[in-house]
């Protein structure tokens, strides 16, 4: 079947267009845009059926998996497909291992290395007991998740814009260093011993549920990221779709209540606020796809 | 119902678009008015009740969710280089808001605002907006010495917030932002124009 593709605009891609097989898959169309193109693997390349121009409904994209017959309705021997560059790609494994990797060794040079000292305080200093436990809680919180990043998460989309790695970047190793400077610094000021044991004690009660809540959702796709979107069941996933978000918040809430900084305030209201719109989507793409989650949700 | 509450949605966004107008105007006249009458040292003085009325309008602005510029209000006392840096932001950021707020007002009141209107809207950033710029930065750059002195708005740790801000740092992380923020500026508002400038032409 012949393949023609065109960019946004409507110009012809590539020129004369693909010669495929009639029961290729999107794949195979992928490597042959790779093959023609070289610069755009096929993580980069985003392929859409044409919408017809004033419509404002979403293109559909292609999937991989399936078979270029299942998208043309009618002409059995051509198709028109839409290319979009997505830029640069990384794995998303890569992009989390290195949002992570800031704030895991950024805090505790807070902690361990006279910084404050470039900030005109006097180099010796106090550390209170909750600023130690307060690293250990960050530093396992990162830990765990660059571990849940490499063995636990299944990945729908492979990749990230490499944008996207500068942003998050950006975001994480900024908020991780501003957190760190006000909880290790020689004239912090520590909560109540019992204020302290309520807030990591939650805290850490809400990394273990979060834990599962991954687990969970590990187990809703197979290996290779497939299984695409499934309704999470049980445990708080039959109270909140996203209820690793939920964990998560209220995880950063256990480890304010215990250190008491506007800084982690801030990150806090920053990250659920993050948080909250994906679970929106997310519950917003459930709907849709699983009309009858309606009914009890 | 619905027409009701776009009707009230003008009328409301005439009204303030409009007043900001008014005060814009006013700063600019008082300004000249000051500069030509007693000299560059009494501006500040003159204008600064309805600079400060226009500038709080850029914080309703964020409010009201249009695409607006917010600037840093830097209202440290200078000396006399400040102050003509002062009356060059005065009244460089007047006319593109004069021009600015009377196009929102006619579209909102009338419906409509004339293409000259609109042409003068997109075209006197073009030199507004660097000088306007670099007027902001420079005041900034100059006022950084008497922050740091004077320990303005500064709010020190130990505390029970473990909290602490400092105006002269936060000073120098806004020039930072300058930095990538004013090209990345420019860059939008000549998008926007020539967006603007060709949809006007083809109607």
């Amino acid at each position: 079947m012949k393949v023609t593709l065109v960019s946004r605009s409507g110009r012809e891609f590539i020129k004369g267009g693909l010669e495929l097989n009639d029961s290729a898959t999107v794949a195979d169309l992928q490597e042959a845009i790779h093959k023609r193109t070289k610069k755009f693997y096929p993580s980069r390349q985003r392929l859409t059926l044409p919408v017809p121009s004033g419509s404002r409904e979403r293109p559909v994209i292609l999937n991989y998996k399936k078979s270029l017959k299942d998208y043309c309705d009618g002409n059995e021997n051509t198709l028109t497909i839409v290319f979009k560059d997505l830029g640069p790609q990384v794995s998303y494994r890569t992009l989390f291992f290195f949002e992570y990797l800031g704030p895991l060794i950024l805090y505790p040079v807070f902690y361990y290395f006279p910084v404050y000292k470039y900030f005109g305080y006097e180099e010796k200093r106090v550390i209170h007991p909750v600023q130690t436990y307060a690293l250990y809680y960050w530093c396992f919180h990162y830990f765990k998740r660059i571990m849940e990043t490499f063995f636990i998460h299944r990945f729908s989309h492979a990749t990230s814009p490499l944008s996207n790695v500068f942003r998050n970047c950006a975001y994480y190793w900024t908020f991780g260093s501003y957190i760190a400077y006000y909880v290790n610094h020689p004239l912090y000021t520590p909560v109540s011993d019992l204020q302290m044991k309520i807030g990591f004690g939650f805290g850490i009660v809400c990394q273990l549920a979060n834990f599962y809540c991954h687990i969970i959702l590990k187990n809703l796709r197979s290996p290779d990221g497939s299984g695409g979107y499934q309704i999470p069941r049980g445990f708080l996933f039959n109270i909140v779709t996203c209820a690793n978000y939920t964990t998560e918040i209220y995880q950063w809430l256990g480890f304010n209540i215990a250190t008491q900084t506007v800084a982690g305030y801030v990150f806090l209201v920053v990250a659920t606020s993050i948080m909250t719109n994906w679970a929106l989507a997310k519950h917003r793409r459930l709907k849709k796809v699983f009309f009858f989650y309606l009914s009890n949700y | 119902m619905a027409s009701a509450l776009t009707v009230l949605r003008r009328l409301y966004l005439s009204i303030y678009n409009w007043l900001v107008f008014i005060g814009w105007f006013q700063v600019l006249f008082l300004a000249l008015k000051a500069l030509k009458e007693s000299g560059h040292e009494h501006v500040y003085n003159a204008v600064e009740k309805p600079l400060l009325l226009a500038q709080s309008a850029a914080v309703m602005e964020i409010l009201h969710g249009l695409i607006g510029l917010v600037r840093s209000p830097v209202s440290s006392t200078l000396p006399q280089i400040g102050s003509r840096l002062y009356l060059t932001w005065g009244i460089l950021w007047s006319f593109p808001e004069i021009i600015r707020y009377s196009f929102f007002g006619m579209k909102e009141a009338f419906g409509f605002a004339p293409s000259w209107h609109l042409w003068l809207r997109y075209s006197t950033f073009l030199v507004l907006y660097p000088t306007g710029i670099s007027s902001e930065v420079g005041l900034i750059y100059f006022a950084l010495p008497y922050i740091k002195a004077s320990e303005k708005y500064c709010f020190r740790m130990p505390n029970k917030w473990n909290f602490s801000f400092d105006y002269f740092y936060a000073a120098i992380l806004a020039l930072g932002i300058y930095v990538p923020g004013s090209p990345h500026l420019y860059h939008y508002m000549l998008g926007q124009r020539k967006r603007a400038l060709s949809k006007s032409k083809k109607e």
